[in-house]
């Protein structure tokens, strides 16, 4: 009788077991992948290519030259699309901080921020040569 | 039950629950790496795919500017150009269904020569061009037309000047003006002795970059009824440069033909005319926008205006992904691209089968 109980006892344990391994199994199966690496390589991707967008005809170099950083804000943000909001900050060959101003078209809302970084060369007879960092993320 | 069972029980249940949660937690760690890795490949195809569409020439390199031509593999990049994603604006034009020239889907969707991709293919402006006729005010000798402009991108206002035409009978005038808040107010004034319908045209350019151009349209009756909507007259195709006009009634005859640009305005020069069709040479502006090409005429007693844009956008060609996106995986790139010095946005989707 004793062993009989034991026998049964083990037989529910098995059981259980095979119930919780499964129910992992299904579990794990269904968790939701992680997209944000995919996310943050299209958003630098969209980055990099509205930057030389605006370089093409030298522009880019024009804004930072003549110091117009409003014209830089207001021409990325019609080449970016809407959803997107960024902060660029200018350095020169030296790294040192070239805009005085805050480059942006609003706060990031987002703890998903990708970074680009871009480097533009002027067009003028005497050379020089920037590096555009940008960050950005999608509006919430 | 003996304390020993018990024991045993609760021993097995603890190996259990810390095997599974080691599982459950290793596979989560390592499920964006195992399960997506696919589909983390096929976004990257796809998005070589719409960098291809954009940077390839097609073959032959200049298909676009022969109306027969079918491209043996299709591109729509610029033959000869330094400027990445700049775009051929004869193989852009063809796409646009409304051109007799245009390549249909079957024939671009078989040289692109991967039959398990689909595509659809959108290029517009940048931002866009409203117009609101707003107020109508009628004198004795003449009308005058309240319109309101609004320049925005997605609802918020873009900065531009301000190009407006306004054509009808033999008339023709223009105006710059701006638009500082993305918002500009402008008045039409038209004699009453002028026939209509009218046509108001406004090209747009950001006062920060002026490659970023726009347009809109708006015709509007005058001394005439409702004016019909395109095409109703004349089917208008651009390519390489020359017009067709193709006649709708076989008793429309054409009075003028203009050529506006932001900058520049031109008459146009006829260069055959024939009873179903005449052709009209476009001449080469220099300023980085849209042509927008005005044909005015007469079918029987009823004056028309007619108009396109050359290149021939805002454009839409390929498979409607909206109902198909459970069984497929559609994907969407959009990239800013050159067409004639201007930008515009085109957004380039991919789909095949679920992986």
């Amino acid at each position: 009788m004793k062993n009989a109980n034991i026998g049964q006892i083990r037989i529910i344990e098995a059981f259980l077991a095979v119930l919780i391994i499964f129910s992992a199994f299904t579990v794990s199966a269904n968790l939701p992948a992680s997209r944000a690496t995919m996310k943050r390589e299209h958003l630098v991707s969209t980055g990099l290519h509205a930057l030389m967008k605006l370089d093409e005809d030298g522009s880019l170099s024009r804004c930072i030259i003549n110091q117009n950083f409003t014209a830089l804000r207001e021409s990325l943000s019609l080449v970016l699309p809407a959803s997107v909001c960024f902060n660029l900050t200018v350095y020169d060959e030296q790294m040192r901080q070239v805009n005085t101003d805050v480059i942006s078209n609003g706060g990031f809302s987002s703890q998903d921020i990708a970074f680009a970084e871009y480097v533009c060369a002027s067009r003028n007879t005497a050379f020089r040569c920037y590096v555009i960092h940008l960050f950005l993320a999608v509006t919430a | 039950m003996p304390a020993v069972s018990v024991d045993t029980f609760f021993a097995c249940s603890l190996m259990v629950i810390a095997v599974l949660s080691a599982m459950t937690g290793a596979s989560k760690l390592l499920y964006p790496y195992i399960n997506s890795s696919s589909g983390q490949n096929s976004a990257q195809r796809y998005e070589e795919i719409s960098r291809y569409l954009l940077l390839n020439t097609g073959k032959p390199t200049n298909w676009g500017q022969n109306g027969q031509e079918v491209p043996e593999t299709f591109g729509l990049a610029k033959s000869d150009s330094d400027i990445p994603y700049e775009l051929d604006m004869d193989k852009v034009t063809r796409l646009n269904v409304e051109n007799v020239y245009s390549v249909s889907y079957a024939e671009l969707y078989s040289s692109l020569k991967l039959s398990d991709v689909s595509f659809r293919l959108e290029i517009k402006p940048i931002f866009q061009v409203i117009i609101n006729l707003t107020a109508t005010f009628a004198f004795t000798n003449e009308t005058t037309y309240q319109f309101d402009i609004l320049t925005e991108k997605q609802g918020i206002a873009v900065r531009s000047e301000l190009t407006c035409y306004v054509i009808a009978e033999n008339y023709m005038n223009n105006i710059s003006a701006d638009a500082p808040m993305g918002r500009a107010s402008w008045n039409v004034t038209l004699s009453n002795s002028v026939r209509g319908p009218a046509l108001l045209i406004v090209l747009a350019r950001s006062i920060y970059d002026s490659r970023i151009v726009s347009f809109s349209v708006c015709a509007f009756a005058h001394n005439s009824e409702q004016p019909k909507s395109v095409g109703t007259f004349l089917r208008l195709s651009p390519l390489n440069h020359v017009l067709n006009a193709s006649f709708v009634d076989s008793e429309v005859n054409l009075s003028r033909a203009y050529a506006l640009t932001f900058d520049y305005d031109s008459a146009l020069t006829q260069i055959v005319d024939n009873n179903e069709s005449a052709l009209y040479e476009i001449p080469y502006f220099l300023d980085p926008s849209p042509t927008i090409i005005v044909l005015t005429g007469w079918n029987h007693s009823e004056f028309f205006t007619e108009w396109v844009t050359y290149p021939q956008v805002p454009l839409q060609i390929g498979v409607d992904f909206a109902n198909t996106m459970s069984l497929s995986n559609v994907f969407s790139y959009t990239y800013e691209v050159t067409i004639n010095s201007a930008i515009y946005e085109c957004t380039v989707l991919l789909g095949g089968p679920k992986d």
